[in-house]
């Protein structure tokens, strides 16, 4: 028995001896090693950079789910491992990431040559957190109007400029079998509420948020689009429902419909998507719901990509993101399908889609008209702005109920969560 | 000695057969419970003092009544359909000896092959009117868009429907593997006596394997109380947030998670575990679980 006890105690000597030993990876001995953690779209231009920096620096990609992202970050921080040098996810994940008790996003003011930032302007105005930056944008996407040219002609419609117009014209589809678009998920934010500016996540100050759906910019969205839903001209359901791609999308029933820069190239065009024969697709202008300075446009997307403050090598980190971010390569591949932030980059961007033989004009000029006027009111916050849209907001959409209960149900449940991340409410 | 050589010997030998169900329940049962209480009462974002007030602070969360009626339903329909179709159909393949109770029971199997994302996709697919095999049933009973069957309300049976038939075949089998030890001289003197099949399977049957169908409802209710995957795959991926926070163990991981409130997750998780252990230890004092021998010798 004696014999057994020392034998067991000796194997788990060895053991912890053994792993204690293989634990220890020499640090910079050599190249510097950075893991990039990004979602699928973002894999080639990961993999490019992988390519370029080859003997330099090496670079180890994994793919997440956008979803997992703030979970496994904050795994990572509980078992003090495991970071990845960059992760690509959105603003509101960054807000989570820099906040105190979080930790994990880096600032970026001092890794990042100012000239990177100049170029960005305001499009990387998402990532500013009290006057510091903790992210770089990857992509805009604003929305615009993306409408059929063969229906408009076929059936003499003028292109809507104002959100009055679209609603004129989405009525005057009644009857005809044709389609203004669905709105039954987290477009329905992006397209009207975000562009009327309704106040569901203002910070008036660091920690206070206002979320007031009785603001008269918010009740003025269900005041317009309920006739729309009503009549029939615009789906409940989701745009990405089978059911809606199969019975109306797919069979090139949609007139028009608001959606972000990357719906053309993501939506619209693929065979698996809509399916849309080529040269009948163009963008218009987002919709302006008044005059002057009331002409704002939503964003459906648009993800960032942050720096690890645990990394241990913060320059390499900080130039993969700005690589991610920046690159003429990005901007000029067939699988980028999202408009760059990046000024330069942007440019880039303009030059292969605004050649594309799918559309029928240059739909760039809509999308760069709206890139630098997304509303601001709403800002990245720590609780789940977006993720609280499913069980609120769209489900009662879905559900047929009115979009002004949609939107109260929502304001509810947000206005419940903000306080457990740490924020005051405002609800009026 | 005051034990003989082959007691000590069945003891060694237990000992070994039970040792790796120790170690692993010492593991990951014991140890997790142990940190679980120690971080329920820590200081959490919401509450830095700590303390029983973690509890206090997650049942007063806006998500939690919800989350809790939901899974009560689903419960009350889960439990019940469980117990009540594997039984019977436990005792009709008793019944059914023969050349087709072998690729029966290998059918009520197959099913349990099919878990979590798989699960969830076959049923997305089969309730999908534009893209079922069964859109013409579906048509039939007036539905023809995927948002009248996913719908808010309307979730809790379609949970059950994949969780049962995924967990039941399982069961199935297990139970038909515990009438096989009923002796066959019992069922003899009923039959004798002029008790029909049905008497034979209500009124014999079933009670001399009352502990295999109460360890079965025991896991059946743990595992329903917990029931954390359809929802969260449904709501991750196919549907967007439908059924976000559906069940209390949803919450517990958005918690975690999402809120970085470890303290309120690992609060919500031990009361979730009370109650599994309370139901076990009334279901098993009530129904003298361990007591006697509730199956006959052969």
């Amino acid at each position: 028995m004696k014999r057994l006890a020392v034998a067991l105690v000796a194997v788990v000597a060895v053991g912890v001896a053994l792993t204690g030993c293989s634990s220890g990876t020499p640090a910079s001995s050599g190249k510097p090693s950075i893991l990039i953690w990004a979602d699928t779209p973002r894999i080639p231009q990961a993999t490019e950079y992988q390519k370029e920096m080859k003997g330099k620096v090496d670079v180890k990609i994994e793919t997440i789910a956008q979803a997992d992202a703030q979970t496994k970050i904050s795994l990572a921080n509980r078992a003090k491992k495991g970071w990845p040098d960059i992760i690509f996810g959105t603003a509101a994940d960054t807000a989570v990431y820099r906040d105190p008790s979080n930790g994990y996003a880096a600032d970026l003011t001092k890794l990042v040559d100012k000239k990177i930032f100049d170029g960005f302007g305001e499009g990387n105005s998402d990532c500013k957190f009290d006057g510091k930056y903790f992210c770089l944008k990857n992509d805009l996407a604003n929305t615009v109007l993306w409408y059929n040219t063969k229906i408009f002609s076929q059936l003499g419609l003028t292109v809507p400029t104002t959100m009055q117009e679209f609603a004129d014209t989405a009525m005057k589809l009644k009857g005809t079998g044709y389609s203004a678009g669905a709105y039954g998920d987290q477009l329905y934010y992006a397209a009207f509420l975000q562009s009327s500016e309704c106040p569901l996540a203002d910070l008036t100050a660091a920690n206070t948020v206002r979320i007031a759906p009785s603001d008269p910019k918010c009740t003025r969205v269900a005041k317009l689009i309920q006739p729309l839903l009503d009549a029939g001209v615009i789906d409940k359901r989701s745009p990405f429902d089978a059911g809606f791609i199969k019975d109306v999308a797919a069979q090139g029933k949609v007139a028009m419909t608001i959606g972000p820069s990357w719906w053309g190239d993501f939506v619209i065009k693929p065979a698996a998507s809509w399916n849309v024969p080529a040269g009948e697709t163009a963008a218009a202008n987002m919709p302006t719901w008044g005059t002057g300075k009331d002409n704002k446009s939503g964003a459906y997307g648009g993800g960032v990509f942050t720096v690890s403050s645990h990394s241990k090598f913060p320059q390499a980190a900080a130039d993969a993101a700005v690589w991610m971010t920046t690159s003429d390569w990005m901007a000029t591949a067939a699988t980028t399908p999202t408009f760059p932030a990046y000024g330069p980059a942007n440019k880039l961007w303009e030059a292969r889609i605004s050649k594309d033989a799918y559309y029928t004009n240059n739909v760039f000029t809509a999308m760069a008209a709206g890139a630098n006027n997304i509303s601001q009111v709403d800002r990245p916050a720590r609780f789940p702005f977006v993720a609280q849209f499913g069980p609120t907001m769209v489900a009662d959409i879905n559900n047929g109920k009115s979009l002004s209960t949609a939107l109260d149900d929502y304001a509810k449940s947000i206005q419940g969560l903000a306080p457990q991340s740490g924020y005051k409410v405002e609800t009026k | 000695m005051a034990r003989s050589r082959s007691s000590r010997r069945s003891l060694a030998a237990g000992s070994i057969m039970f040792a790796p169900y120790l170690i692993l329940l010492v593991l990951f049962g014991i140890l997790p419970i142990i940190q679980a209480t120690i971080t329920s009462i820590g200081p959490s974002i919401v509450n830095p003092a700590g303390g029983l007030q973690n509890f206090a602070d997650v049942v007063a969360d806006v998500r939690f009544l919800p989350a809790l009626m939901n899974v009560v339903v689903f419960l009350l329909m889960y439990v019940p359909a469980m117990i009540i179709v594997v039984s019977l159909m436990s005792l009709l393949l008793d019944t059914v000896q023969g050349r087709w109770n072998l690729p029966l029971r290998l059918t009520y199997i197959v099913p349990a092959s099919m878990t979590g994302a798989t699960a969830v996709l076959i049923w997305y697919f089969m309730l999908e009117p534009s893209l079922s095999p069964y859109r013409d049933a579906l048509h039939a009973l007036g539905i023809t868009q995927g948002n009248q069957i996913w719908r808010q309300g309307g979730l809790a049976w379609i949970f059950v429907a994949m969780a049962f038939f995924v967990g039941a075949g399982n069961w199935i089998v297990v139970q038909y593997g515990s009438l096989q030890s009923i002796s066959e001289d019992v069922l003899e003197a009923a039959r004798i006596d002029g008790a029909n099949a049905w008497q034979i399977g209500w009124r014999i049957k079933l009670p001399l394997i009352r502990k295999y169908l109460v360890y079965m409802g025991i896991l059946v209710f743990a595992a329903g109380l917990q029931v954390f995957v359809e929802p969260q795959l449904i709501s991750g991926s196919v549907y967007t947030g439908i059924a976000k926070d559906w069940s209390l163990n949803q919450l517990s991981y958005d918690l975690a998670f999402q809120s970085n409130n470890l303290a309120g997750s690992a609060a919500l998780s031990l009361m979730l575990l009370v109650v599994c252990i309370v139901a076990a230890i009334v279901v098993i004092f009530r129904t003298d679980f361990f007591e006697g021998t509730g199956v006959g010798k052969k």
